[in-house]
């Protein structure tokens, strides 16, 4: 049957999910992602909770799916600017915008090599640096260089056109904008970690040793600014003792008041991490409830004996100015002792806030009090996606984004 | 086809200034005798690419080798349509990139990998889609509960015909004995009414085919081609089916194991699912008339507990929630206790227990300690309140509700052994490594591998991936709902649909040819020589998606649309009668020989690396982005999947001098991370029997060597490359050189 | 556990009758046990005194809440309710359950004397009635009328204790240099029943607030200026509830709306290093934390530093919740610890701006013998230095 188009916004695992599996049932689809690869917030993360394997594993073969298949058009550094008409029939303008590279880079890295600018990395969560003309990371899809125009010199510096062979770089490139045709459109755009600063009793950005969940990835990965050594950002001295603080934000009428779902497990298999590098390692996990569903449960009880988990909210964290450890004051609800044990680092086990709560789309839609897309989001031919909706593992948001997929194709078959 | 070859050597990336690309280019076209080779410094950009398409265009070159960087870039810039024959020699990611320019090891590298490529594309021929008969894109639905309903629903809306099969008399499943459904959306603080329109709108819906006391007799054939037997009470139906959804659901945990909790030993104890019968039908009164003042909800009644259900049933605490606001609406004076281990309601379920909290509902995390019955049939709870470190005891309580867990309707019924190969020495061979197949009567698969999904633990039909949650062992049939896993009713929803979604692809993908994910695209499919068949059942037994049935002489019966291209039945066949067109045996033994073994005097050890397509490939590639060097011996053969390995390879290979050989394959276990299943563990096992072979040439066994690896595990791989090396340097060179 | 201990809902309804309206909504997560003040002294309160069980008994009608020391601990500074997750009214909680007891007459031996003295007195300090009005002698404070805007309300502890009648006279002062008009009521004026209602004395609180809003609205007040952060508190939240309805406004935040409008200026330099202890009342009850900073930053010379624990987070004195009566032993005062806090940023003075914190840091202060480093001021005494 012929299909009409569809648009999917948001490169992350939702998002690709989305396009491909609309696309390995005839769909023709577009694929708008911000950023200068696909892969979104699971590119960044280590392992998988709870096989404990790399997602590159999976992107890969998605990657694959998405070589081999015509039927995708992938727009990255392009945002979606407007959205016009009704379900089987949408006009949206996306505007893409100039990464400075074009398509002839073949990722040689000789342009890198001469640049004399530096920027903070955020992928790595400004932990490191690249050039201003980088790649965003090793494994990065489409496996190409773009500059941060933030920071280039620009025409007068120019090093890096010299370096290429290829005429790979157009320092004034322009922004482009295009109309798509569209049937149906998924909204994919993910969620952003809680800003943990704002639970000031925590004192993250206040304590160098304070970390979140989403950085404890960067600092355990392989391919991070640690080369996957978890060590202290105040002094690189490697971790004996850490403690994962749990609803760092979440269940929290000042902060957010729902569960996002995914911490424990996240936290619980973190504690993995820091076990794998150092069996020796002390290591604490302070929770309300530990929240593992369904066959989740033989992970909890598998890593139980990894780690000593606290029944407790965590109150005040606090630093020694000197040797920067941290002070963890906390009732073990279970023996009703207060604990006021040192560590040297803290993982706060942040919340996820859609992206929805900031970005909102540019079309009438409903949203629920914490800005995820609502349910009944009275608007036929859109659909969001993944943790956009409400918080999700990854196996969750792969199996709603396949869903997604569905409703678009019937948006775009409906007559 | 007669193929006219043209070999593309780019310069570009370093490629030129580090190898003799004079030289590279005589290997083409002295040894390989093609008629075209060119090299250019720019292959990837327009002028380069315009030069070959010239070529295909004007000198009939049919059959392209590219002679540059990894196939997994530029896969867009190099394809020229389904009628040229393509294929990629990496001189870049995996030569150039990881080993000193112009240096004489590199070179012979380069040169062999062009020479293995030649050799390749000689085999390779075009694909020609397979056809099936009469294929239909009919969706058959098994069960209907709300997860069946909202499939063919689904389904039917996105045009496709859908026939729901249901065993008992009316649709609805669980639904029709609910009081009221969990809310579904904001504020999510009070029960919605059960969402029964959607009961009425299948029914109603002109493309679904609703049968009710209905089973599945048989399912026989492929997708698109699934002929299914339905017995309706007493008549039978016959369907043609395209893919299969099972949506069984799942029952609750039987209470009668739980007299620990007060169940059969006290009247007014009873289970979540009586609690909804008896809020139907209007105030709640215990049998003995009184009415439930008081109420008292213990949560992980069976589940979460090694004796009955070691997971967490995921939908009970928030149930068990929604009960208690039926007992607050009626009477908000009304007590509600809820013993608990963890309060379990993730993302917006909060505002549901925050609800309960402020309805006054008294919560004890802590375990029951013991239930009491006084003369008056009311309960006393008695609890080791963690909370107020003292043991408790409640006040007198009406009624007890057990929140009792859910078990999958796929864990009941005999426990079928399944031939399957395992590597686990304390295993037997005969013994399933992780795929259980319990004869529960759901779809009577006429499968030679078992009547129904192989299970994961506990029974249930579910993906192994975390990326690919409908990644399902039996293709075209696709598990969703509480069968699949514990889930809430939005969950099932979203899992219908998504596998609804999976189930049309399948049939939409088999329609054309192509085998469904991972290896979509792929128009290939195993071409069985059956007059050399000896009937050893291998493939049969190997075959890790049960696609090969036998006939009643044992001879394997493909089943192309089931098939799932791994080329584990090509590894597996003694006799290697299995080929694809792309793929074959006889193809890789022809690049084995086609790398030059230097004699043993010029000491140039040589390591044939056998590589997984999907993780240790790209590995390899990762190594060279990364700019890692390693070791200049090796050779790299991709793979399907290691279990697509054939035994003959390795004798070819040392038959002809090459010191070792190295599997890289993904993970294998309880966490295993082959998408073929037990592809890697198969090359194990089959590495187990290599031995003798290596026997029978005097060969010591370590000279082969497999280790897993993922695609993230590139920095290790210099050293797994030199530690194996060393090892074959202490055994000393291959005594076959020169044979 | 070995022991049995049985629910009681008559027991928790009697809690929850008595105000602890949102005592169900308590998760027991238990920050507010970790954020607790007392966390950070050791003694014998410190380890009995256990906020989140404290709860937790009463979510059961459990027996084990009413032992004194655990009882009569809180000092209400509000540290856990602000953060607390699920917005319980934790200190709503603890007056609740205080009532318990106290609405019986069961009150620890050291307030005694402090009730009886407001019940026969009308003020906690011992103070004849008619010696109310003493501070106010030779200040020509008119009597509030219908011709005077404001009515100045001053805190029974500014109207008896010596260093607090030199507070009283300073913000009349202030309020007079910056041509405020206000009057001031003498004798008949009583408590404004803060403490009593906070150690759990509900029908003594009602009394003094019914008597205080009769002579209010007898006299036609409309708008309160408060000393003391504590009578701004109670006149502004639970007055209404008794139908005395005033804008009621403490005398900081007024100082502060004049300095912006220029009315009041503060000529006179004071090269002062100085940091400003947020009272939790004004701070975290209130949420006045910039006007009593704007008002010490338009002091020429002084250098404004921030102890760590501040705004929001400020670290109480112990004084709230009736304890400024405890007896407390040396080494488990927060006001120590507070003393240290401004004497590690090496201020030379601590500013506050509420009558118990001004008693609270001074004890502790010459308790500590940092009398030499450092001073404790009330706000008011600062600004009149600086006329």
């Amino acid at each position: 049957m012929a299909h009409k188009s569809i648009l999917v916004v948001g490169g992350g695992v939702s998002g690709i999910t989305a396009a491909i599996e609309a696309s390995e049932a005839g769909s023709e689809v577009y694929l708008v992602e911000q950023k200068s690869y696909l892969g979104g917030k699971v590119a960044q993360i280590y392992q998988y909770f709870p096989k404990l394997c790399p997602p590159n594993c999976g992107l890969e073969i998605n990657f694959k799916r998405i070589k081999q298949n015509p039927k995708i058009s992938i727009f990255t550094l392009a945002e979606v600017e407007t959205i016009e008409g009704k379900e089987g029939d949408f006009t949206v303008t996306v505007k893409s915008n100039a990464s400075r590279v074009n398509q002839n880079c073949t990722a040689c890295g000789k342009c890198a090599e001469v640049c004399p600018v530096e920027r903070s990395n955020e992928f790595n969560y400004g932990l490191d640096n690249t050039k201003a003309i980088y790649k965003a990371h090793e494994f990065a899809f489409p496996m190409k260089y773009s500059i941060d125009d933030k920071v280039c010199l620009g025409a007068e510096c120019g090093k890096c056109v010299e370096a290429c062979k290829y005429d790979a770089i157009e320092l004034d490139m322009a922004t482009k904008s295009l109309k798509l045709n569209v049937g149906a459109i998924i909204w994919a755009t993910g969620w952003d970690a809680y800003d943990a600063s704002k639970v000031a009793y925590y004192g993250y950005s206040q304590h160098q040793n304070v970390i979140t969940n989403v950085i404890m990835e960067r600092l355990a990965a392989p391919n991070g600014p640690t080369r996957g050594k978890i060590v202290r950002p105040s002094d690189g001295k490697a971790v004996e003792s850490i403690a994962f603080v749990q609803c760092a934000g979440s269940r929290d009428e000042n902060h957010l008041a729902y569960c996002s779902g995914v911490c424990c497990m996240a936290s619980l298999k973190q504690a993995t991490y820091v076990k794998e590098q150092n069996p020796d390692a002390k290591v604490y996990m302070f929770y309300i409830d530990v929240r593992a569903m369904g066959k989740h449960e033989d992970f909890y009880t598998k890593v139980q004996n990894e780690l000593t988990l606290i029944k407790g909210k965590v109150g005040e964290i606090t630093e020694d100015p000197i040797t920067k450890d941290l002070t963890v004051l906390v009732e073990n609800q279970v023996t009703g002792e207060i604990m006021k044990d040192k560590f040297d680092m803290v993982v706060l086990a942040t919340g996820m806030v859609p992206a929805t709560a900031g970005l909102k789309l540019p079309v009438e839609l409903s949203y629920d009090e914490d800005g995820f897309i609502a349910t009944d989001s009275k608007q036929p031919g859109i659909y969001g996606a993944g943790c956009v909706k409400k918080p999700m593992d990854v196996a969750s948001s792969v199996k709603d984004a396949t869903a997604a997929a569905l409703k678009a194709i019937q948006s775009t078959v409906r007559r | 086809m007669v193929k006219k070859t043209g070999v593309y050597i780019c310069t570009g990336c370093d490629i030129g200034d580090s190898l003799d690309i004079a030289a590279l280019s005589k290997v083409a076209t002295k040894e390989g005798k093609v008629p075209v080779c060119k090299s250019h410094a720019f292959f990837c950009g327009t002028e380069g690419s315009a030069l070959i398409k010239s070529d295909i265009e004007n000198e009939g070159v049919n059959t392209v080798v590219i002679a540059a960087c990894s196939p997994r870039v530029n896969y867009d810039v190099f394809d020229f349509g389904p009628s040229i024959i393509m294929e990629r020699t990496n001189l870049r990611e995996q030569i150039t990139w990881c080993h000193p320019a112009n240096d004489e090891d590199t070179q012979m590298m380069a040169e062999d990998s062009l020479r293995m490529t030649l050799a390749k594309v000689k085999q390779v021929e075009l694909t020609e889609p397979y056809q099936g008969e009469n294929m239909v894109e009919t969706i058959l639905v098994v069960g209907g509960g709300l997860t069946g309903i909202t499939a063919a629903l689904e389904g039917a809306k996105a045009g496709y015909k859908t026939v729901l099969v249901e065993k008992s008399p009316v649709l609805g499943g669980w639904m029709n004995g609910l009081f009221k459904q969990a809310p579904q959306k904001s504020p999510y603080t009070t029960p919605e009414e059960v969402d029964v329109d959607r009961i009425k709108e299948v029914e109603a819906h002109p493309d679904v085919k609703v049968y009710v006391g209905a089973e599945i007799q048989e399912i026989a054939g492929a997708p698109g081609m699934f002929d299914v037997t339905i017995n309706q009470n007493g008549t039978i139906i016959t369907e043609r089916i395209g893919s299969v959804i099972l949506a069984t659901g799942a029952v609750p945990y039987d209470p009668t194991k739980l007299d620990h909790l007060g169940y059969g030993k006290f009247d007014n104890v009873i289970t979540g699912q009586k609690m909804e019968e008896l809020a139907s039908k209007g105030k709640l009164v215990r049998p003995d008339g009184k009415e439930v003042q008081s109420i008292a909800f213990i949560q992980c009644a069976g589940s979460r507990d090694s004796e009955h259900l070691p997971y967490c049933s995921a939908t009970c605490c928030v149930e068990s929630l929604k009960q208690a606001t039926y007992l607050q609406e009626q009477n908000p004076e009304a007590t509600v206790y809820i013993f608990y281990k963890d309060i379990r309601t993730p993302g917006q379920y909060e505002r549901l227990y925050k609800q309960v909290q402020k309805d006054g509902g008294i919560f004890v995390k802590g375990d029951i300690t013991a239930i009491n019955e006084d003369d008056e049939k009311n309960l006393i709870i008695q609890a080791a309140d963690v909370l107020s470190g003292a043991v408790i005891s409640s006040e007198s309580i009406d009624m007890v509700v057990l929140a009792t867990g859910m078990v999958p309707t796929t864990a009941f019924g005999e426990n079928l052994i399944v031939e399957t190969v395992s590597c686990d020495t304390d295993k037997k061979d005969s013994e399933p490594t992780e795929a259980v197949i319990l004869k529960s009567n759901l779809l009577n698969l006429a499968y030679r591998q078992g009547p129904e999904m192989p299970t994961l633990k506990y029974g249930f039909p579910d993906s192994h991936f975390i990326c690919f949650p409908y990644e399902t062992r039996r293709t075209g049939i696709y598990a969703a709902g509480s069968v699949r896993a514990p889930m809430d009713e939005i969950s099932a929803i979203e899992d219908a649909t998504g596998a609804t979604m999976k189930a049309i692809q399948c049939i939409e993908l088999s329609a054309q040819g192509s085998a469904v994910h991972p290896r979509v695209g792929d128009m290939s499919f195993p071409d069985f020589a059956m007059q050399r068949c000896t009937q050893c059942k291998r493939c049969t037994v190997e075959c890790p998606f049960g696609s090969i049935n036998e006939d009643e002489k044992f001879n394997p019966i493909p089943n192309h649309t089931r098939c799932r291209r791994c080329g584990i039945c090509m590894g597996a066949c003694p006799e290697r009668i299995i080929s694809f067109k792309n793929y074959s045996v006889p193809m890789i033994g022809n690049m084995i020989k086609a790398i030059e073994v230097p004699e043993e005097d010029e000491e140039k050890p040589r390591i044939l690396i056998f590589a997984c397509e999907n993780d240790a490939y790209p590995a390899l590639d990762m190594t060279g982005i990364n700019r890692l060097s390693y070791n200049a011996w090796v050779r790299v053969i991709p793979v399907r999947c290691l279990g697509s390995l054939n035994i003959v390879w390795i004798a070819d290979a040392m038959s002809q001098g090459i010191d070792g050989i190295l599997l890289l394959g993904c993970k294998h276990g309880e966490d295993y991370q082959c998408h073929f299943i037990q592809g890697s563990e198969l090359a194990e096992v089959r590495l187990g029997k290599v031995a003798e072979t290596l026997g029978r040439l005097d060969l010591e066994s370590d000279r082969v060597r497999m280790e897993q690896v993922n695609i993230t595990d590139y920095d290790k791989i210099p050293a797994i490359l030199d530690s194996f090396s060393d090892r074959l340097q202490e055994l000393g060179p291959n005594p076959y050189k020169g044979f | 556990m070995d022991e049995i201990l049985d629910v009681s809902l008559d027991m928790r309804d009697y809690i929850v009758s008595s105000g602890a309206e949102t005592l169900s909504m308590c998760m027991q997560c238990g920050l507010c046990t970790n954020l607790c003040p007392w966390r950070l002294v050791h003694g014998e309160v410190s380890e009995s005194f256990n906020i989140r069980k404290m709860q937790r008994q009463a979510q059961l009608g459990l027996d084990g809440f009413d032992e004194e020391e655990v009882l009569f601990a809180c000092v209400t500074c509000g540290m856990c309710q602000v953060n607390c997750p699920r917005e319980v009214n934790i200190i709503e909680n603890v007056r609740s359950m205080r009532n318990t007891t106290a609405g019986a007459g069961f009150i620890p031996k050291i307030l005694k004397p402090v009730v009886s003295s407001v019940r026969s007195n009308g003020n906690p300090w011992m103070g004849a009635k008619e010696k109310r009005a003493e501070w106010q002698e030779d200040l020509n404070i008119p009597a509030y009328s219908d011709a005077t805007e404001y009515l100045l309300y001053v805190c029974c502890n500014s109207c008896y204790d010596p260093r607090g009648k030199k507070i009283a006279k300073s913000v009349v002062n202030l309020l007079q240099k910056a041509g405020v008009s206000f009057g001031v009521l003498t004798a008949e004026e009583k408590c404004c029943g803060e403490s009593m209602r906070k150690l759990g004395d509900e029908e003594l609180f009602v009394k003094l607030a019914e008597s205080n809003i009769s002579l209010f609205n007898g006299k036609g007040v409309k708008k309160i200026i408060t000393t003391s952060p504590h009578c701004l508190e109670t006149f502004k939240k639970e007055y209404p509830e008794f139908g005395g309805e005033y804008e009621v406004i403490h005398y900081t935040e007024l100082l502060g709306n004049l300095l912006k409008e220029g009315k009041i200026a503060f000529p006179t330099e004071l090269a002062k290093k100085i940091t400003f202890h947020d009272p939790c009342y004004l701070g975290r009850h209130n949420q006045v934390f910039d006007s009593p900073r704007e008002l010490l930053q338009a002091v020429p010379g002084v250098e404004l530093v921030e102890m760590d624990r501040n705004k929001n987070r400020s670290l109480c004195c112990a004084g709230g919740g009736a304890r400024v009566w405890a007896e407390v032993a040396v080494g488990e005062r927060f006001s120590e610890l507070r003393i240290t806090d401004a004497v590690d940023k090496e201020a030379e003075i601590l500013v506050t701006a509420c009558p118990y914190c001004v008693t609270m840091l001074v004890d502790a202060c010459a308790g500590m013998e940092k009398g030499d480093v450092l001073k404790v001021m009330e706000l008011s005494e600062l600004l009149n230095a600086a006329l």
